[in-house]
C-alpha cells in the first residue's frame, strides 16, 4: 500500500507528460499534414474520381454536366496504340536506365571513396554538376552534340564512322535520351552511394583481409550486403524518376520522331494540354500503378533482411 | 514530378469545380453596349510572354487618358498559361481580361467563360479577316484580335542572285527556287520540319492555297480526305524526296544560325525573325536576306496566328475591361504597341502608318496578312492537329503513303470530333 500510493500520481504525471508530448508532436506535424491533405491527398483522390468521368475543358464551368463513365477512359487508353507505345518506351527507359545509372554511379562512388584522393573534390563536383544544372541549358548543349553535324558525329568522323542524326532517328533518339538521363542522374546516386560506402565498417574489411579475401570478394561479401538499404533506396528513387521520364523528351524531341521517345508522362501531359482532363487522369493513374508495382518488386528483391 | 504536378492541377480543378452548381447550358450573352465615358476602377489583365513583360508601359498611357482607372497587368509564362486559364475558369477566379493564343479560343469559349464581344464595340471590317475569324466560335465573336503573326518566306538574296532566281510566286517556281539555292551550297534549299510538332502550320496553307480546307463549310465535317490535302501532302513530301530539304527539324536558335551561315537557303517564319537576323547577322548580313509573300497555287494564303484579347463573363469591371480592349485595338494604339513590343497590328488601318508602309520587310507582312488564314476555332483543334503532325512525319519518313496517311488523319479526326 505504502509503495502504491506515490506511484499513482507519478503514473498520472507520466501520462500527462506523454499526452503533452503527443500534442506537441501533432503540432509540429500539423502544417505538413494540412498541406498534404489539401494539396496532395485531396487532388489525388479527386483525380482518381475524375478518371471515371468524361470531364474536358468545356465542362470546367458546369461540372454537373460531367458523366460517370466507369472504366471507359482506361479501356480507351489501352486501345490507343500511342499510349501503349509510350508505356513500352517508358519500360525500355526504366529497364536500361535504372541498372545503368546504378552501376555507373556505384563505380564512380567506389573510385572516389578509395583512390585518387587528391582530386576527389574536383571529381565530385564534376559528376554532380549535371544534377544542379537546368535541363533546358543541358538540352541546348546536347542538341549541339547530337546534331547530324554536331560534336559527337565530328568525333566519330575521325574514326571514319558516319554517325546518324541522333535525335532525328527513330532508332537512336531513345538511346540518346537514355544516355543523357543516365549522365544526369549519376551525380545524385553517387552522393548517396558515397555516404553509404562511408557507413561500411572498416573493421569488417580489415578482418576479411586478414582472412585473405581479395578486393572482389570483399566487395561482394561485405560492401554489397552492408549497402543493401542504400541500394534499395537508390533503386526505388531512380526507378520512380525514370518512370516519370519527361523533361528529356519534352525539351529535346517532343516525343518524336514518330513517338520513338514518347513517354507515359509525356503522353499524359499532352492529354492535359488537349483539355482531356478525365482521360489524362486515367493515364496518370496507370503510371501511378506502374510506380507502385515497380517499387514493390524492388522491395521484394532488395529489401530482405538477413 | 511533372506527372504529380499535373495530377495536382487536375485535382484542384475537380475540387473547386464541385462547389459550383449553375449547370448553365449554352454560352453567356453580352451584357449590352459599352459607352464612351472614361473607364474607372481596376482592370486585371493576364498577358503572356513578351506581351506580359511590356504591356505595363502601354497601359500607363491608357491610365493617363482615364485617370480613374488602374490597369493591373500580370505576366504569365506561355508554358503555364493554358493550365492557368483553365484552373481560373474552373475555380471562378478569373481576371477581367486575358490574352489568348488564337488556337485556344475555341477550347475556352466552349466553357462559356468568356463574354461575347458587345455589339458596336469595334468594327469587324477594321481587322484582317483571317485574324478576326480566330475570335469567332459558332458565329459568335469572343474578344478582339490584338496582334497578328503571319508566315512569309525568308530567303538569302545573295544565293538567289548567284543562282539567277527571284522570289517565287507559284509552286513550280518555289520548287526551282529552293533547288537553285541548294545548288549554291545550302544543305536545305528551304528548311521545313519533316513532320512532328506544329508542322501542320506549314502544310495547311498548301491545302488552303488550292481552295481546300480543314472543315467543310458546315463547320462540322473534316475534309482531310480531299484532293487538295492530297496535293498538299505530296508537294510537301516531295521536298524531302527530292533532297531539296534536309529532313532535320531546326528549333529556334538553330535556324537563324544556319541561315546566316548559308546552310539554309530559305525558311518560313513570322515577323520576329527580321530583328533576330539583323541582330545576329550583324551589319554586313542585313542586305543578304529579304522576305517575300509565300508562293502559292490559286492563292498565296499563309498561316496566321497571334494573340486575342477576351473578357471573362464574370468580370467585375466588364465596362472598363471592354474599354481597354477597344483602346488597344485602335490603329494609333497599335502603332505605339508595335514600337514597344514589335507585335504587328491586327487592324488594317494601322498599316498605313509609315512605320509599316515604308519598311521593305514589314510591308510584305502587311500584304501577306491580307491573304492569311487561321485554323478553325474548334475546341479539339490541338488534338486534331497533333494527328496531322504525326501522319505527315510518317509520310516524309517514307513509313506510309499519302493516301493512307490522310485516311488515318480523317478517321482519327472524325473520332475526336469538333467538340461542338
Amino acid at each position: 500500500m505504502a509503495t502504491l500510493a506515490p506511484q499513482a500520481p507519478a503514473r498520472a504525471r507520466a501520462s500527462r507528460r506523454s499526452r503533452h508530448a503527443t500534442l506537441v508532436a501533432w503540432g509540429f506535424a500539423a502544417p505538413f499534414l494540412i498541406l498534404f491533405l489539401v494539396f496532395m491527398a485531396g487532388p489525388i483522390v479527386a483525380s482518381l474520381m475524375m478518371s471515371f468521368t468524361d470531364l474536358t475543358t468545356r465542362d470546367l464551368q458546369t461540372p454537373f454536366n460531367v458523366n460517370f463513365v466507369g472504366f471507359e477512359n482506361y479501356a480507351e487508353l489501352f486501345a490507343d496504340p500511342r499510349f501503349v507505345r509510350s508505356l513500352l518506351n517508358t519500360a525500355v527507359f526504366v529497364i536500361v536506365g535504372v541498372p545503368l545509372t546504378m552501376a555507373l554511379a556505384l563505380a564512380v562512388a567506389l573510385a572516389l571513396n578509395t583512390g585518387i584522393a587528391k582530386f576527389r573534390t574536383v571529381f565530385r563536383v564534376g559528376y554532380y554538376a549535371p544534377v544542379v544544372t537546368s535541363i533546358v541549358a543541358i538540352a541546348i548543349v546536347w542538341r549541339f552534340i547530337l546534331q547530324p553535324d554536331g560534336l559527337l558525329n565530328g568525333f566519330l568522323g575521325w574514326f571514319g564512322i558516319a554517325g546518324p542524326g541522333w535525335l532525328q532517328s527513330t532508332t537512336w533518339a531513345l538511346p540518346s535520351l537514355i544516355l543523357m538521363a543516365v549522365w544526369r542522374n549519376i551525380g545524385t546516386l553517387m552522393v548517396i552511394f558515397l555516404a553509404g560506402l562511408q557507413g561500411v565498417p572498416k573493421e569488417h574489411h580489415e578482418a576479411a583481409m586478414v582472412d585473405g579475401a581479395n578486393a572482389f570478394q570483399r566487395f561482394g561479401n561485405i560492401t554489397i550486403p552492408a549497402m543493401r538499404p542504400t541500394l534499395l533506396f537508390a533503386a526505388v528513387i531512380t526507378g520512380i524518376g525514370f518512370l516519370q521520364f519527361f523533361e528529356e523528351p519534352f525539351v529535346m524531341t517532343r516525343g518524336g520522331p514518330l513517338d520513338a521517345t514518347l513517354s507515359a508522362a509525356m503522353y499524359t501531359f499532352n492529354q492535359f494540354g488537349f483539355g482531356n482532363y478525365s482521360y489524362a487522369s486515367a493515364a496518370s493513374y496507370v503510371l501511378f500503378l506502374a510506380i507502385v508495382a515497380l517499387s514493390l518488386i524492388q522491395f521484394r528483391l532488395l529489401g530482405k533482411k538477413d | 514530378m511533372v506527372a504529380a504536378g499535373a495530377i495536382v492541377a487536375a485535382g484542384a480543378i475537380m475540387l473547386t469545380a464541385c462547389g459550383r452548381g449553375d449547370g448553365a447550358a449554352g454560352g453567356p450573352e453580352s451584357k449590352g453596349e459599352i459607352d464612351d465615358k472614361p473607364a474607372t476602377g481596376t482592370v486585371e489583365i493576364w498577358a503572356m510572354g513578351n506581351e506580359g513583360e511590356v504591356l505595363g508601359e502601354l497601359a500607363a498611357k491608357f491610365e493617363e487618358e482615364n485617370p480613374d482607372v488602374t490597369i493591373d497587368v500580370t505576366a504569365v509564362p506561355w508554358e503555364s498559361a493554358h493550365d492557368r486559364i483553365a484552373t481560373a475558369i474552373a475555380g471562378g477566379e478569373t481576371p477581367d481580361i486575358s490574352m489568348l493564343g488564337t488556337t485556344w479560343v475555341g477550347e475556352f469559349a466552349a466553357t462559356g467563360a468568356f463574354e461575347p464581344t458587345p455589339d458596336g464595340l469595334v468594327d469587324e471590317g477594321d481587322f484582317f479577316e483571317g485574324s478576326w475569324n480566330t475570335t469567332v466560335v459558332d458565329d459568335v465573336a469572343y474578344g478582339v484580335p490584338w496582334y497578328v503573326d503571319t508566315r512569309v518566306l525568308y530567303y538569302r538574296t545573295d544565293l538567289a542572285e548567284a543562282a539567277g532566281v527571284e522570289a517565287p510566286t507559284t509552286w513550280e517556281e518555289y520548287k526551282t527556287f529552293a533547288a537553285a539555292l541548294k545548288s549554291q551550297g545550302a544543305t536545305s534549299g528551304v528548311s521545313l520540319p519533316p513532320g512532328g510538332f506544329d508542322s501542320w502550320q506549314y502544310v495547311a496553307p498548301l491545302a488552303w492555297q488550292q481552295g481546300g480546307d480543314i472543315l467543310d463549310s458546315d463547320g462540322e465535317t473534316f475534309e482531310f480526305d480531299s484532293p487538295e490535302w492530297q496535293e498538299a501532302f505530296e508537294f510537301y513530301a516531295s521536298f524531302f524526296e527530292e533532297g531539296i530539304s534536309e529532313p532535320v527539324r531546326l528549333e529556334g536558335g538553330e535556324i537563324e544560325q544556319k541561315f546566316i551561315s548559308g546552310e539554309v537557303g530559305s525558311f518560313f517564319s513570322g515577323p520576329y525573325h527580321v530583328s533576330l537576323l539583323r541582330e545576329q547577322g550583324g551589319a554586313e548580313f542585313a542586305d543578304k536576306f529579304a522576305v517575300a509573300m509565300v508562293p502559292g497555287a490559286d492563292t498565296r494564303t499563309s498561316f496566321t496566328g497571334g494573340g486575342n484579347l477576351a473578357v471573362f463573363d464574370d468580370s467585375e469591371n466588364r465596362d472598363a475591361a471592354w474599354k481597354f480592349v477597344r483602346w488597344l485595338s485602335q490603329p494609333e494604339t497599335q502603332v505605339q504597341w508595335y514600337d514597344i513590343s514589335t507585335d504587328l497590328p491586327s487592324v488594317e488601318a494601322a498599316w498605313d502608318d509609315p512605320v509599316f508602309a515604308d519598311d521593305p520587310y514589314l510591308s510584305v507582312f502587311g500584304e501577306q496578312l491580307a491573304d492569311s488564314k487561321a485554323p478553325p476555332a474548334i475546341p479539339t483543334w490541338a488534338q486534331v492537329s497533333a494527328i496531322v503532325d504525326q501522319e505527315l512525319e510518317k509520310v516524309t519518313r517514307g513509313e506510309t503513303n499519302v493516301e493512307d496517311a490522310l485516311a488515318a488523319v480523317q478517321q482519327q479526326a472524325e473520332s475526336i470530333g469538333t467538340g461542338q
